[in-house]
């Protein structure tokens, strides 16, 4: 009797242990809960086929985008315009070192990031001076000179005929490479989490809520947003290494402001300001999404009518996404947990 | 001695404007206009002028709702390919009719059909978009406008352009031309009737427009709103009404632009892609709300592509007027002709 008593309570200061290390990580035990999920998922029947592990890829690919889109969008207030050109610019970097030098690609995606980040450091320093909307257009159109670039350079980038790249890995299946950028989308989770929960995240969410306010405080807003928006672009790169060297091809097509588009709907309906809103939506949305085109292929166009209408929607009437109705949910559960525990005591 | 100082001040004066960014502009690109006149032909001038005739129109409409209601519209291209679109539903169909039962009244005016029926289906949705959309997102919240507004409008842009994908298909839906007649002979350039219409259109239009902004009532009232909106309230001036109208007349004008166009551009869903980088070229050129200033910007962009195809290759035509544009504004972040709504980019 006594010896259980001894043994659940050392598991229970155990546990207690593992949760305050988990939330110092920014992870719910419910979030835990999904991420053992998501690394046991693809032994699961049916996402243990290989399409399925395909759209299971993407969805990660996207889900960690959606993160580092939100870690600017939602904290310090700027749209990105030019993400997909950011990510592209990493992904050609790493693919070209691949091809050109014969650089490992598990090398070449950190030297994407690095140029990823290197350009969006020197956009971010000429135009986040000036406020919130002409950064978002200007980064439009560095994002469109890029596509440009990588239209025009034939000889370098080989255009719309599209460059070939050496995969990571020699296998054909799937499931190595959903591993990987399950350790990436964790990486990138991890990372921006404690970047926005740390001091630097409340300057960020300072400057994003009232710039003014910020810069009486003593916060210096081009500093943090120009760092923040470095940060976003290097994970753009870092995660475009990966699009390379995972599917093998690259076109511009990659850089159009459509993927933006895509990345920046998924970022919204997940919640503003949550961080894992988005990787958290992107799973099922775009299962849902790849689902819908390969049943409906007579209607091209239809997912697009949706994300377009989904983030018209978002927007009006429920800014907050569902990061905000999973709170509204755990507040709910909570005040009702609360009032049984009063009546009972 | 004092006619001569008079004329000394007038002539500082007259430096000191050509000394500022806009002035510098105005004479480096009319030295560019006289040396691609020389040496590529006066084709690309002509072309330049017709297109940027164009783009003048679709940067005055994007930089009036900007202007007044605030909005960066994304889906500014949009409209203009749904110009192109109803002007070629509207004018096949006639043109058609008319090869069975040729009349030379009816196809010198079924073109104007076409145009006439894509503005008024470019007002009407304008209004649709302002009723349905901006409207309910003022009413619930007017926090952090700017930039939800604009991605209201990106929303807007990837359902019109899926939509037409869904409806209509992406196969090419073009003219070779409006008008079957022989081109016009202009000091020995043969500009075609299409051409031409579409340049007069743009003109015409263009100072219509700027006549009903200054002297008309209604002008000045969308004016007033662009200034100050509590104070245009203040004075009586329905602010819905105002939000409404201009949103209308500024797709109009982006549909006429693309229906007078559709000989050059066929209408497919992403269409309006072009056209939208290029007016917001224009607006952020020249400084967002500046209405004048955007017609002149409308010139200098086409003119500034016309001559990278021309010289540097077709397919650069984006790539370089962005460096140039993102280098001049390096220097002179509120645009070239120094907008006085500079405020309300900082929002």
């Amino acid at each position: 009797m006594q010896k259980t008593e001894t043994v659940s309570a050392r598991a229970g200061r155990l546990g207690n242990g593992l949760l305050s290390i988990l939330n110092a990580l920014g992870i719910t035990p419910l979030g835990l809960a999904l991420i053992i999920l998501l690394a046991i998922l693809p032994f699961i029947p049916p996402f243990d086929r290989e399409d399925l592990l395909r759209w299971l890829v993407g969805a990660a690919l996207i889900a960690a985008q959606a993160i580092a889109f939100d870690f600017t969008t939602g904290y310090i207030n700027v749209v990105n315009f030019g993400f997909a050109a950011f990510l592209g610019f990493g992904a050609y970097t790493s693919a070209l070192l691949a091809v050109d030098f014969g650089i490992s690609p598990w090398i070449g995606m950190f030297v994407g990031a690095l140029a990823s980040g290197g350009l969006g450091f020197f956009t971010g320093v000429l135009t986040l001076r000036l406020r919130g909307i002409f950064a978002a257009v200007m980064a439009w159109f560095v994002g469109l000179a890029l596509l440009g670039l990588a239209r025009n350079l034939v000889d370098i980038t080989r255009g719309p005929m599209g460059l070939s790249v050496p995969t990571f890995l020699e296998t054909a299946s799937n499931r190595p490479y959903f591993y990987i950028i399950l350790v990436m989308l964790l990486i990138t989770y991890l990372v921006l989490r404690w970047i926005t929960s740390s001091h630097i995240g409340l300057a960020f969410k300072a400057i994003g809520q009232n710039i003014e306010a910020a810069r009486a405080s003593g916060v210096n807003p081009t500093f943090y947003r120009v760092f923040n928006f470095t940060v976003q672009c290097a994970f753009a790169g870092w995660l475009g290494g990966f699009y390379a060297h995972y599917y093998g091809i690259l076109t511009p097509q990659l850089m159009h402001t459509s993927h933006t588009v895509e990345v920046l709907a998924i970022a919204y309906v997940g919640g503003r300001g949550s961080i894992w809103g988005g990787a958290f939506i992107a799973f099922p949305f775009i299962f849902f999404i790849e689902w819908l085109r390969s049943s409906l292929t007579s209607l091209p166009g239809l997912h697009l009518v949706i994300y377009g209408l989904l983030l018209i929607l978002v927007m009006i009437f429920y800014p907050g996404g569902v990061a905000q109705f999973y709170y509204w949910i755990a507040d709910r559960v909570g005040k009702a947990r609360r009032g049984s525990a009063e009546q009972s005591g | 001695m004092a006619r001569s100082s008079v004329q000394s001040t007038i002539v500082f004066e007259v430096l000191r404007r050509l000394t500022t960014a806009a002035g510098i502009t105005i004479i480096l690109s009319v030295v560019a206009v006289i040396v691609s006149a020389v040496v590529a032909g006066p084709f690309t001038l002509v072309n330049a002028i017709v297109t940027g005739g164009m783009w003048a129109l679709l940067a005055v409409g994007l930089s009036l709702v900007f202007g007044v209601m605030n909005i960066p519209n994304f889906a500014h291209g949009e409209f203009f390919m749904v110009g192109t679109l109803v002007s070629y539903l509207v004018f096949t169909p006639l043109h058609k009719y008319l090869r069975q039962n040729p009349s030379s009244v009816l196809s010198t005016v079924a073109p104007f059909a076409g145009i006439f029926a894509a503005l008024l289906v470019g007002a009407l949705l304008g209004v649709v978009v302002e009723k349905l959309i901006f409207f309910q997102l003022r009413r619930r919240s007017r926090e952090q406008w700017v930039m939800n507004s604009f991605l209201l409008t990106v929303g807007l842009s990837v359902v019109m352009i899926n939509g037409h994908q869904l409806l209509w298909g992406t196969n090419f839906k073009g003219i070779p031309r409006y008008w079957d007649v022989k081109p016009i002979d202009l000091f020995g350039v043969n500009i075609s009737m299409d051409r031409a219409v579409a340049l007069g259109l743009a003109v015409v239009t263009i100072a219509i427009f700027w006549f009903f902004l200054m002297r008309t009532r209604t002008g000045r009232a969308i004016r007033a709103v662009a200034q100050d909106e509590t104070g245009a309230q203040m004075v009586g001036i329905d602010l819905n009404r105002i939000q409404v109208l201009t949103m209308a007349l500024s797709s109009a004008l982006a549909a006429m632009a693309g229906a007078s166009l559709l000989f050059m551009f066929p209408s497919y869903p992403t269409v309006g892609l072009k056209p939208l980088y290029v007016a917001w070229y224009v607006v952020i050129l020249v400084g967002l709300g500046n209405v004048a200033g955007a017609t002149i910007g409308g010139f200098l962009v086409a003119l500034l592509q016309t001559l990278t195809s021309y010289f540097i290759g077709v397919g650069w035509e984006d790539v370089v007027p962005t460096a140039l544009i993102i280098l001049i504004l390096l220097f002179k972040p509120s645009g070239l002709f120094g907008s006085e709504v500079k405020g309300v980019w900082e929002q």
